[in-house]
């Protein structure tokens, strides 16, 4: 009877059981396959230019074999001159941004004055994709002998590498943020030596500024075309003259920039905190990506690289976007072109404006040529 | 498949494998979303699936480590300790002692900015007290409901505003007068409706039989710790960040719920924990659901067909579509609700002041609340009220969400007024 009764309740269960595990194991074992995936770094090769390869634990030692390290480049001109930070891959699912640094590295030789540049800021958010988004991992961009892949990551920190959030988060400047933003780099200079991994790669990066002796900081982003700081140069208050003379020198490549002042009680963001706290002139840059708006339709590589969104130029149509979005879309070449003409225009707005710290790069990709062209024809083939 | 089919097949397969099919919800949404997803072309996408049920990873632990916190405070005698004392004290007041209930439900929402974690925390004490003053459980389960909302709302943590401020860079500064202007108001009129219609004026003798065994002649202050524990584990990190480290929502709750196991009589805290996850798994695994569901909703490109249909409303119509599209895809996530809608919706009203506008989406938003699928805080109060009917719970409270989108509406009609009054 005993037998009977546990026959019957017990080995029906146990073998739903059994088969739920089993089934979730597999998913389990698929999906990760697909996970592990995204911590493939994609390779950078840098131009013979290059002076220096360093890795941002060499300024701040207590990131050495986390997953906050990460490549500083530095390219060093023979005369002297001043010194120019640029950061890409602050937000991973802003290829823009991480684009025209890498485009920069493969690129370009510094004749006079220092230039460096740091393509994955945040490279712990390169190794995930934010949940809900639906986001492809990885993008290609055709070059003379094969493609090249690059990754899609997220607008935080792996949550892996840095985890519980706190419910609201109190950054470095007493800023009080919902609790994700304390994996959000760009919300959390200058950083904590003591802190998260974020606010330490933010210490890190404030840390470059001091050692390297930055004189202008350029922090390269993207934004969804629905937010209205976009085709934009947000800029502290001490780089107001920069950021007009700027403006000016953008007509030259045929392009309107929109200038923002960076909000005062706006904190722990570059543009505000490169100049708060290290005193150097800080501006942050911004293109239209469809691809991590919150209107889009499906997405997919092709979305990224370029720009072709099905919902996009309807929400333009009905003006909603703070930017015309046509059929044709707005690919990646144009955007990554748009951010090369306002560092090429940063330069020289700022050798007009300090003569005595003058900076040359050599060979910066014109942007029309790689309108033109398109973007592998600047980037070095895949090996 | 276009994306507007997709969505509607999405969203009848669910309905089906629900109410016909009588799937638990959590899996109907799993299975609806693997059908959007291989109606589109998608095939099985594995990593979407699994990316998105960890989407509420976070809150799934909050919900599990908040119901094993009550557990203990049920376990140790702390929960009827508390009861006897709230009985005890107010008794003789009814509306007072009505906003009292209120305030006690709302605390922990508006300390956390989670409806469920306010339900959670505060409903086992509350309950009993709702049933004892002759509220039915129905009525007592949307109070419970409405107050999880409220302190969801209430200042000075408002994740629903952090949410969307973080969409448009906007800091969380300067929201509390908006918000308490809103709250104020509701929480006074919410919990008076609910509660004046049924509660009774009880006499101290009809109390005497009511109330529930008070352990502090044996135990004392020690039942106190425990919650003493959670609110300076909530307030501690935000009030002294340099010194008291933030162990996040869920390690607040499992030490909490330590100090609980020592507080009272002695009970198993290992069987407080297996029933706490008895009681939650049904409510974890609509929650997993629901964010296979929306990753599915991007991938295949339906979520931005139905945001950018909603936004292309004409301006008329668009307020009317915030009040309606908000709390339904609250339905499915507010805090979802709230970045993926709300943050085009405070652009479109760019010229009013942002503050006042997302004061209002989020009352518009939290009132996914007790929309169906998830009705998180409906269901989670349905659940602590031991209520087997959620369709009543949200029956007695829509005259409250009447009044929510009424006080939402006022505060975008007049935000140009109250801007200036500010």
């Amino acid at each position: 009877m005993r037998l009977r009764l546990i026959k019957k309740f017990f080995f029906p269960r146990l073998s739903l059981t059994i088969v739920l595990l089993i089934l979730t194991l597999i998913i389990a074992f698929l999906a990760g396959k697909e996970f592990l995936v995204q911590r493939q770094s994609e390779p950078i090769f840098p131009s013979s230019g290059l002076s220096y390869h360093k890795k941002l634990s060499d300024y701040f030692p207590a990131l050495r074999n986390t997953w906050g390290d990460t490549d500083v480049y530095i390219f060093e001109g023979k005369e002297p001159g001043g010194c120019i930070l640029i950061t890409g891959g602050t937000h991973p699912n802003e290829p823009a941004g991480f684009l025209t640094a890498v485009i920069l590295i493969e690129n370009i030789f510094v004749d006079k004055g220092k230039v460096v540049i740091i393509p994955r800021a945040n490279a712990s958010a390169f190794t995930h994709s934010d949940p809900q988004e639906g986001s492809p991992q990885r993008f290609f961009i055709s070059t003379a002998k094969g493609k090249r892949f690059f990754r899609l990551g997220s607008r935080l920190t792996n949550p892996i590498h840095q985890w519980p959030d706190p419910a609201i988060y109190i950054n470095p400047s007493g800023q009080k943020l919902s609790g994700s933003e304390v994996r959000n780099l760009n919300r959390c200079y200058p950083g904590r030596p003591d802190g998260l991994l974020t606010e330490k790669i933010a210490f890190a990066i404030m840390e470059v500024i001091r050692q390297e002796k930055i004189d202008l900081g350029i922090d390269v982003h993207e934004s969804a075309p629905e937010y209205p700081v976009i085709n934009a140069l947000v800029f502290h208050e001490n780089s107001s003259e920069l950021a007009a003379l700027v403006a000016i020198n953008m007509e030259s490549f045929g392009l309107k920039l929109r200038l923002e002042a960076s909000p005062p009680n706006l904190r722990g963001l570059s543009h505000r905190e490169w100049g708060d706290a290290a005193g150097i002139l800080a501006v942050l840059i911004e293109t239209p990506n469809a691809s991590h708006g919150r209107l889009k339709g499906k997405p997919s590589p092709d979305l990224i690289v370029e720009g072709i969104d099905k919902f996009y130029p309807r929400a333009s149509r009905s003006g909603r976007l703070f930017v015309d979005y046509p059929e044709t879309g707005i690919p990646l070449k144009d955007r990554v072109g748009r951010h090369l003409a306002s560092i090429i225009s940063l330069v020289e707005s700022f050798n007009e404006l300090y003569p005595s710290k003058k900076i040359k790069i050599n060979n910066i990709p014109d942007p029309n040529e790689v309108a033109l062209k398109g973007l592998g024809f600047f980037l070095h083939s895949p090996s | 498949m276009s994306e507007p089919l997709i969505f509607v097949l999405m969203l009848l397969s669910f309905i089906l494998l629900t109410l016909l099919v009588r799937f638990p919800v959590g899996v109907s949404l799993f299975l609806a979303a693997l059908i959007g997803s291989l109606a589109s072309g998608s095939g099985l996408p594995w990593r979407h699936l699994v990316e998105g049920a960890f989407g509420y990873f976070d809150t799934l632990l909050i919900i599990l480590t908040a119901t094993i916190f009550m557990k203990t405070l049920e376990g140790s005698g702390a929960l009827d300790t508390y009861v006897n004392f709230l009985l005890r004290t107010f008794y003789r007041y009814k509306p007072l002692f009505l906003l009292i209930l209120m305030f006690i439900i709302m605390f922990p929402g508006m300390i956390t900015g989670s409806s469920v974690t306010a339900i959670l925390s505060a409903g086992p004490l509350v309950a009993p007290v709702l049933l004892k003053i002759g509220l039915s459980r129905s009525r007592a389960a949307s109070f419970l409901a409405m107050g999880g909302i409220l302190g969801m709302i209430a200042p000075p943590i408002n994740i629903l505003v952090m949410i969307m401020g973080a969409g448009v860079d906007m800091p969380y500064v300067g929201i509390t007068v908006p918000l308490l202007i809103l709250v104020g108001p509701l929480a006074i009129l919410v919990s008076l409706w609910l509660g004046l219609k049924e509660a009774k004026k009880i006499s101290k003798d009809d109390l005497a039989s009511l109330l529930p065994p008070s352990f502090w002649p044996q135990y004392g202050w020690r039942l106190i710790v425990p919650l003493l524990s959670l609110i300076f584990l909530f307030l501690g990190p935000s009030l002294w960040p340099e010194i008291i480290p933030d162990l996040g929502l869920p390690g607040s709750f499992i030490l909490a719920s330590l100090f609980g196991w020592l507080a009272g009589r002695p009970f198993s805290f290992f069987q407080a924990t297996q029933k706490a996850l008895e009681e939650s798994l049904p409510i974890l695994s609509i929650l997993v659901g629901v964010g296979m569901f929306t990753q599915i909703m991007t991938l295949t490109g339906s979520r931005g067909w139905l945001v950018v249909s909603i936004l292309s409303l004409p301006s008329i119509w668009l307020i009317l579509a915030m009040m309606l599209s908000l709390p339904l895809f609250g339905g499915i996530s507010t805090f979802g609700s709230a970045s993926i809608l709300g943050v085009p919706f405070i652009l479109a009203l760019i010229n009013l002041n942002a503050l006042f506008t997302a004061a209002a989406l989020s009352t518009f938003a939290a009132i996914g609340e007790i929309v169906p699928p998830a009705a998180f805080s409906a269901r989670f109060a349905a659940q602590v009220m031991d209520e087997p009917s959620l369709f009543r719970v949200q029956k007695h409270s829509l005259i409250p969400v009447a009044t929510f989108w009424i006080m939402g509406l006022i505060l975008l009609l007049f935000a140009p007024i109250l801007d200036k009054w500010i």
